[in-house]
């Protein structure tokens, strides 16, 4: 008994040997390519199973509306035209519906709610500090960025999401892919580009649709170089002020819309630019793959779009937005109100950095503000205008230190300005680092939340402050040697 | 205020400066990163792996090949054989040197991450074919095992390297050479290309720039002193002798259909024409490859080519019921049946 279980046990372990030594020369006859004969065949046996399980019915081609649209749409001669037209509109509309609702919020928020809320503060006995950080401090930043923002994103997303449901979209990406090929990129970049001329937040968030790794990093990176309607307003305003008015009355409008679109149309350029760049090194060995599925259209459902658009894009971006603002109005009435000497902090940083900004082309109450309102682009200008009111001790303009405010006449602000100390240089020059400056924090959250990387987060930011810093200084010095 | 033009050479300054230390491949960082992986441990290591080929090679290992390979004087390779006998790695005989089982398996090991790590940026990163050695260089000597086991595990212990190469076993088993040179192969002869050595750099370079990948088929068609002549997948090749010794193919089987004219490809399809898929390119690896055949481009396959886009390419393929476009240059290692 014990003699036959001994030599059972020998032939098994006889037969385990024989067996795994087998299957290690069977290891290297397999091949490579085990993988693909693994998916040929779970293809083939779907393939049988579907054939004897489903009847096609049988009439007229499908999609025959489709390809009389497609063939229209991705045509040589009106596919761009008719893109640039549709754009154009979405653009159009946006800035033309937003007006009104934005006038109106900020009446709302600014004019009306702000003077209540600093008087029940004051009703309730609170301390002027505590009335000075809530009330025109945090609130006040918060009313900026919603009245600032909230109306085009209410327009703009819905529109762009009505335009993809519809199947529009993916055959714009069709059609731009081969001038983002050559940077390197993804067709479907132009996609989350034109979103980010909504708001880079969501531009990011919106790169999801690109599947590739590398194309999908470079996307994230070179968003903020589409200039965000947080910035819009800043460009049109200093253009107005300072390209505008160089022209006679007839043409300023004209002159201020072409130096805007000139300084967007820069951002695309640096867009393309950094894309191949990064293609080409930092990026250059992360996986890359290109399909692009082109799905049939379907008319869009007009209220779920509505609906998700709302919740999903805008509500999430703007609530972001304003946690982020509300600390920065904090800060900014602090610094503007603790004096450490006869100055306060923000005299005591904008003499500091003043030199440094000149170097630039620019001023130290650009710096600061800059710093400050990294939170939001939306409280720049306003922070500009208080900033300097405040370090060159005008009188009768604004509402006191800390207290952020606007001017409704553009020729008021330009007077402000050039009591600062502005030159046309330094309104291109703002004009620039707005395009080209570190993404605000709303969107560095969003990039990290997506990219789940600190490198590429700080790469993110600090490629566009270089880029800002350098072509400032450049175009400072050049134009102090040309003109000065 | 500081003078524009003081300014600018300032910043011409710097500019030069942070490109002297920056510049990829060239600057100074780079090269003080590439100095540092020619350290003591990498010498051992790397002279161990040439050992280790020329005995697989059945080639005979000398103090000068030692040296000629990795860029030291004779002095030096011959320091290096002494410090290797010492730590009993291998022994020194008429005939040259030879490993232990020790130094066999440090050998395997050091060859293990290398191959794995030129697979893993075949298939799992976009870095040109090219640059695969020279990144597997420097990486094989700071991967720890158990690293290099988790790399396998994650790219799904592959059995051989982009080259053709196999990948030793963990416990250090490699199957016998196989296949032959390229030049042994007689006119009208068909065979697989088995391998394709990365080394000398400049060689597999040129390689690589015909187009020329493993698991390609090749036919010889006539060959002289001077030159050789073939076609791979049905297309007419001429390389000089030398570069063909890099090249090691193996006889095809049976059932392998010949090809005997250039193949078709994908992107030769016009707007409107229908085609079944052959095969793709085995030149088509990684994640585009993966993407290709989970959306059903596999033998035997009906594409049709859908539509151009406005600008020329992509294109768009109706693909099992979906519309995919694909890229001219994607669309080129698709062959297909018209």
């Amino acid at each position: 008994m014990k003699n036959r279980l001994k030599k059972e046990q020998r032939t098994t372990t006889a037969g385990k040997e024989s067996i795994l030594s087998s299957a290690n020369t069977l290891r290297w006859e397999i091949g490579e390519h085990v993988h693909d004969s693994l998916i040929e065949s779970i293809y083939a046996d779907a393939n049988q199973i579907a054939s004897r399980a489903v009847t096609l019915p049988d009439g007229k081609p499908r999609f025959d509306f489709d390809k009389k649209l497609d063939s229209l749409i991705t045509s040589r001669w009106f596919g761009f035209p008719l893109m640039f037209l549709l754009l154009a509109f979405v653009f159009w509309l946006t800035v033309e519906g937003a007006n009104i609702p934005s006038a109106l919020i900020a009446s709302l928020l600014v004019d009306t709610m702000h003077p209540w809320l600093r008087s029940v503060f004051v009703l309730i006995g609170s301390p002027w500090w505590l009335t000075g950080v809530l009330a025109d401090g945090v609130w006040l930043a918060m009313a900026w960025v919603v009245s600032v923002m909230l109306p085009p994103m209410a327009i703009f997303f819905p529109l762009f999401t009505l335009l993809e449901d519809f199947g529009y979209l993916p055959r714009v990406a069709f059609n731009m892919d081969s001038l983002f090929r050559r940077a390197g990129a993804h067709g479907k970049q132009s996609l989350s580009m034109t979103m980010g001329f909504g708001c880079n937040a969501a531009g990011v968030v919106a790169t999801r649709i690109i599947d590739s790794p590398r194309e999908r990093l470079i996307a994230i990176i070179t968003n903020n170089f589409s200039l965000c309607n947080g910035r819009w307003p800043t460009q049109i305003l200093i253009a107005s002020i300072f390209f505008g008015a160089l022209a006679p009355p007839a043409l300023a409008g004209f002159i201020t819309a072409g130096a805007v679109v000139g300084v967007a149309t820069l951002g695309i350029f640096f867009t393309l630019v950094v894309s191949w760049g990064l293609s080409r090194t930092l990026l250059k060995g992360e996986a890359s793959s290109f399909s692009l599925e082109l799905p049939p259209y379907r008319p869009p459902q007009l209220w779920q779009t509505l609906y998700t658009s709302l919740i999903d894009r805008t509500a999430i971006v703007l609530w972001r937005a304003i946690v982020f603002a509300a600390p920065a109005g904090a800060v900014i009435w602090l610094v503007s109100n603790i004096h450490v000497g006869t100055m306060s902090i923000a005299e005591h940083f904008i003499n500091f950095s003043n030199p440094f900004g000149m170097l630039l082309g620019l001023n130290g109450v650009i710096i600061i503000a800059y710093i400050i309102a990294i939170p939001a682009n939306e409280i720049v200008i306003p922070t500009v205008l208080m900033m300097t009111v405040l370090s060159t001790k005008l009188s009768g303009i604004g509402n006191g230190a800390g207290v952020m405010f606007e001017l409704n006449e553009a020729t008021a602000v330009a007077d402000v300005l050039r009591a600062g100390g502005w030159t046309v240089l330094t309104g291109l020059n703002l004009m620039l680092f707005s395009l080209l400056h570190n993404p605000c924090s709303t969107t560095i959250y969003t990039i990290y939340k997506e990219t789940k990387s600190v490198k590429w987060t700080a790469l993110a930011t600090v490629i566009p402050t270089i880029m800002g810093i350098v072509i400032c200084f450049l175009v400072a010095q050049i134009y102090r040697l040309l003109f000065v | 205020m500081i003078d524009p033009g003081k300014a600018l050479i300032v910043f011409g300054i710097v500019t030069a400066i942070t490109a002297a230390l920056f510049t990829p491949k060239y600057g100074l960082f780079a090269q003080w990163k590439r100095a540092r992986s020619g350290m003591k441990r990498a010498l051992v290591e790397d002279a161990l792996k040439h050992i280790y080929d020329y005995e697989y090679k059945n080639i005979n290992c000398t103090t000068e090949s030692i040296a000629g390979v990795l860029l030291i004087s004779t002095d030096e390779a011959a320091e290096l054989l002494t410090r290797l006998s010492a730590m009993g790695l291998l022994i020194t005989n008429d005939n040259g040197v030879k490993l232990t089982a020790d130094g066999n398996s440090y050998a395997l090991r050091i060859i293990r991450v290398h191959r794995l790590w030129e697979r893993y940026l075949a298939d799992e990163t976009s870095v040109p074919p090219t640059e695969w050695h020279s990144s597997a260089e420097l990486a094989e000597h700071t991967l720890s095992p158990a690293e290099t086991e988790m790399l396998a595990a994650q790219i799904g212990n592959p059995n051989f390297d982009p080259h053709g190469d196999p990948i030793p076993t963990p416990t250090g088993e490699m199957p016998p050479r196989k296949g032959h040179s390229l030049l042994s192969l007689k006119s009208g002869e068909f065979a697989l290309i088995t391998h394709i050595e990365d080394e000398p750099e400049a060689v597999f370079a040129q390689l690589i720039a015909q187009g020329l990948y493993v698991g390609m088929q090749v036919r010889m068609i006539d060959r002289s002193n001077e030159r050789v002549r073939f076609a791979a997948d049905g297309e007419e090749i001429v390389l000089a002798p030398l570069l063909t010794n890099n090249l090691t193919v193996a006889p095809i089987t049976e059932e392998e259909q010949r090809i005997t004219a250039p193949l078709d490809s994908l992107a030769s399809l016009k707007i409107g024409e229908e085609a079944h898929v052959l095969s793709i390119s085995k030149a088509m690896r990684g994640q585009q490859r993966r993407r290709l055949m989970d959306l059903g481009v596999v033998p035997g396959t009906t594409i049709r080519a859908e539509m151009k886009s406005a600008s020329g390419d992509p294109t768009a393929y109706a693909i099992r019921g979906a519309t995919v476009a694909l890229r001219r240059q994607h669309a080129a290692m698709i062959f297909i049946q018209k």
